[in-house]
């Protein structure tokens, strides 16, 4: 890590239940009521603000709107002039615009960087949206005229697992039920309010349908409409701001290590690579083991806890493996064990992940990172994993094809 | 987190295991049920047949979408598994009709079968619990309370609880962190007045709406006061949706029992009292003020001769400054939509400020009275009837402006509101649990 440290001072993230659609609007009010929320939340005077990234994957198609950098000046009038970008990674788009605005604070450019990740999904209906989803695959070869082609490459991970080391539906349910039960924690959360259980996630029919392979709507993340919001500051930023409300500069959580890697687009490609080793997807090992070795960590054992990729089932089933909570193939046995409950050993996505808190592409890093810094700063509530000193995430776009982690701890 | 942790401390303090609810067949039972269910409790559904409670069991399943649920829930009729089921229930759930006779009767037949120690709610909507507990047994009485969910609790978790003179104070604090943390409630406590917190305020404006019909006609005053103005559902469209013979109950129960500043705006109008008795009941009824069939033009009513005329003959006036609040609302420029609001000019606008006006002015009024702060207002017009939140229509206004409609309109200024204005408050509302956006809807 280099010697700039790039502190995370806080943000915030709507409401993920809600459909701004229903509600008649333009995605602009979702980044404004981040934005403001944000900074409503961090105290922050939005003239020290130096720079914006915007994370979104497909705005050009939900909303008909690309040039996304430029709504953030919308926002608020004393951003006219502000340098901002958009930054696009399909479902990995947040993280990328997290790690250009780090970058920048790490190169001494500015001292406050804002970073928005945010999507519109409801625009569109699901057979539609799951045709936009496919251009994070390769779309001509691996998405085009298929039904819902993601559910598809990820049970296809599924198939891989259980061709390497045997994979039981069982596991795949628990994991499923436990990130339901955490998202009725989450007062954010898309699913707070709905029905879970284990008799429900086990059964397959009429209520619970495949919808690609051994995936079954409860195997799934959910469709989204969400923006998240936090801001980045140098070392003397973040003296100052510290010292002005009060609190010790080491208290506010910081990027203690990150890792990025990009594999080979086609799902079938990265598993004919990935043959006779470990690990199933060895470039998401890289990315964990390069923010290990930059955060100066040994290994998962020095984490508290961890918000991932739970796209589907089966991709929150890699992550337990890859960030080496068990050894390869056996994730089960995290499973099995309740570790990765809140309470348990490691507890994956307190905050209900991507398959109960809610999944809106564009702004997923970002949402990751943010509970990354109310898990460290004790200010998650009800879902607040005791005693909780650094956390990760594992964001992925594509079908592990883009992936980003942050270890953020105090 | 210290209060969250004790509270959830409360909820597990007492094992709900077993829970009995009765009018399973009707559709706040059965949905309410699946709650219970949802949580974990063994849960019976009964009704006046097996057959009925069987409906409303599968009402339960189709209400949280998986038949697992449905697992949970047995059936039963009254005449045969009543005095077992509710002598074995830790709580008993009574969701019988709206109406204090029927539910007197049904109230008789809980405490002759009760455990002393259980608990039983009801979901009446406006009913006194203390009176409903009078001539009860003590214990009854001490183990009684309103828990009232709106319709359909699946989706709206605002969750009003009232305790009747008699009950254990230590009851209402439980079922409070048992509704909060089991049941996913956001809970409001009010006091035990006629139609409580949430119906007391939103039926003052529904039937005001209802008033101005006459004159103005129902699409006129939709269009008006439409979903712009702070509501998921234009203000009429909800009366169809409601039942007209639901809002003439909790109209006519506040209009008997309560007198205060606003409370002509309770009076219901004769036409449609008349039309009640002629069937005309709303949605259920198949009409209302609207009358909606499948592939056909919407339909309004026309008040005077009772007829339904095609929406296209009907002339609605332009509203500019409502397309200007509009798109300020779909981009999240909710102050400035609301200055669009306070200044615009014309009769339409002098309407609608005249209802948000009265809207603001009778709800702050009540602080006090239906709940003991502001928050429980806001909390229970938010989040059990999806409109804006009278204080977050303040703090979108301002103190200034919205204390100059009151005035402008001959409504009364709210204590609250004066104090917020001699002491210069500049931040009326804060609360994070609700999402205050949601509220300024972008849709005429």
């Amino acid at each position: 890590m280099s010697k700039n440290r790039v502190y995370i001072l806080g943000g915030y993230q709507t409401d993920f239940a809600r459909n701004w659609t229903k509600e008649g609007k333009h995605f602009l009010a979702m980044m404004r009521e981040s934005v403001r929320g944000a900074l409503h939340a961090c105290a922050l005077d939005p003239q020290d603000i130096e720079a914006a990234h915007v994370g979104n994957f497909a705005a050009e198609l939900y909303c008909k709107q690309g040039h996304l950098g430029a709504f953030f000046v919308e926002v608020d009038p004393v951003f006219r002039g502000l340098p901002t970008s958009r930054h696009e990674a399909a479902c990995a788009s947040g993280s990328i615009a997290l790690l250009a605005g780090s970058a920048e604070i790490e190169a001494g450019r500015y001292d406050l960087v804002a970073v928005c990740g945010i999507e519109a999904m409801k625009t569109v209906g699901s057979k539609e949206g799951g045709d936009y989803l496919g251009t994070a695959a390769w779309y001509e070869l691996e998405a085009r005229g298929v039904d819902f082609p993601f559910p598809k490459l990820f049970g296809q991970l599924g198939d891989e697992y259980d061709k390497r080391y045997g994979l039981k539906a069982e596991h795949l349910d628990a994991i499923s039920v436990v990130n339901y039960a955490n998202a009725k924690l989450n007062p954010y959360a898309q699913t707070r309010t709905w029905y879970m259980s284990k008799d429900h996630a086990c059964a397959k029919g009429d209520d619970n349908p495949a919808v690609g392979g051994r995936i079954h709507l409860t195997d799934c993340s959910q469709v989204t409409d969400g923006a998240a919001t936090v801001f980045l500051a140098s070392e003397r930023y973040a003296t100052a701001y510290a010292r002005t409300r009060g609190i010790k500069l080491s208290s506010l959580p910081y990027i203690k290590g990150w890792g990025h890697s990009t594999a080979s687009i086609r799902f079938a490609d990265k598993i004919e690579q990935s043959k006779g080793q470990e690990y199933v997807l060895p470039t998401v090992r890289k990315t964990i083991t390069d923010a290990f070795r930059r955060a100066k960590m040994n290994d998962v054992t020095e984490l508290s806890g961890i918000e991932t990729h739970d796209c589907f089932t089966t991709s929150e089933y890699m992550a337990i493996d890859h960030f080496g909570i068990t050894k390869p193939g056996e994730s089960y046995k995290a499973i099995e064990e309740g570790w990765i409950e809140i309470g348990g050993k490691m507890p994956i996505n307190p905050s209900g992940g991507l398959i109960g808190a809610g999944h809106p592409v564009g702004a997923t890093g970002v949402r990751q990172v943010l509970d990354c810094f109310k898990q460290v700063t004790g200010t998650a509530g009800d879902y607040q994993v005791e005693g909780a000193r650094n956390f990760a995430t594992l964001n992925i776009g594509g079908s592990g094809t883009t992936s980003v982690t942050f270890i953020v701890g105090t | 987190m210290a209060d969250v942790r004790a509270s959830r401390q409360l909820a597990e303090s007492r094992p709900i295991k077993k829970v009995v609810v009765l009018g399973a067949n009707g559709t706040m039972g059965y949905q309410s049920g699946a709650l219970f269910a949802a949580a974990g409790a063994q849960t019976t559904f009964l009704a006046r047949t097996r057959d009925k409670a069987r409906q409303g069991r599968d009402g339960a399943g189709r209400a949280v979408r998986s038949s697992a649920l449905t697992k949970l829930i047995d059936v039963g009729c009254y005449s045969e598994d009543l005095p077992q089921a509710v002598a074995q229930a830790d709580l008993i759930f009574e969701a019988v009709a709206e109406n204090f006779e029927i539910k007197h009767e049904m109230l008789e037949l809980i405490d002759r079968h009760r455990r002393p120690d259980s608990i039983v709610a009801t979901v009446s909507s406006g009913l006194s619990i203390t009176d409903l507990a009078k001539s009860r047994s003590e214990s009854f009485a001490r183990n009684f309370l309103g828990l009232h969910f709106f319709n359909p609790p699946q989706v709206i978790v605002g969750t009003e609880l009232i305790a009747g003179q008699a009950t254990d104070p230590a009851l209402v604090d439980f079922i409070d962190a048992y509704s909060t943390h089991k049941l996913g409630r956001l809970m409001v406590r009010t006091a035990n007045t006629p139609g409580f917190a949430g119906n007391r305020i939103g039926f003052k404006v529904l039937n005001e709406v209802c008033q101005l019909a006459e004159e103005y006609g129902p699409l006129v005053i939709d269009k008006v006061v439409g979903r712009y103005t702070g509501r998921a559902l234009a203000p009429l469209a909800t009366v169809d949706l409601v039942g007209w013979d639901v809002h003439q109950a909790i109209c006519d129960n506040i209009y008997d029992k309560v007198k205060d500043e606003a409370i002509e705006t309770y009076r219901m109008p004769d036409y449609m009292r008349r039309l009640i008795a002629a069937g005309t009941l709303g949605t259920k009824s198949g009409k209302g003020f609207f009358m909606r069939n499948k592939g056909e033009p919407l339909r309004v009513l026309d008040i005077k001769s009772g007829e339904y005329k095609d929406a296209r003959s009907i002339e609605v006036p332009k509203l500019p400054f409502a397309e200007q609040i509009i798109f300020l609302n779909s981009i999240g420029a909710y102050k400035r939509a609301m200055e669009v609001f306070t200044t615009a000019e014309g009769k339409w606008a002098n309407l609608a400020r005249k209802v948000i006006g009265g809207y603001i002015s009778y709800a702050l009024c009540r602080v006090g009275e239906v709940t003991e702060s502001v928050i429980g207002v806001d909390s229970i017009m938010a989040a059990g009837f999806n409109w804006a939140p009278p204080s977050a229509l303040v703090e979108a206004i301002g103190v200034k402006s919205t204390v100059k409609i009151l005035e402008d309109n001959k409504l009364t200024v709210p204590p609250l509101l004066e104090r917020a204005l001699k002491n210069g408050t500049e931040r009326f509302f804060d609360e994070p649990r609700l999402s205050l956006g949601k509220y300024f809807v972008a849709k005429s």
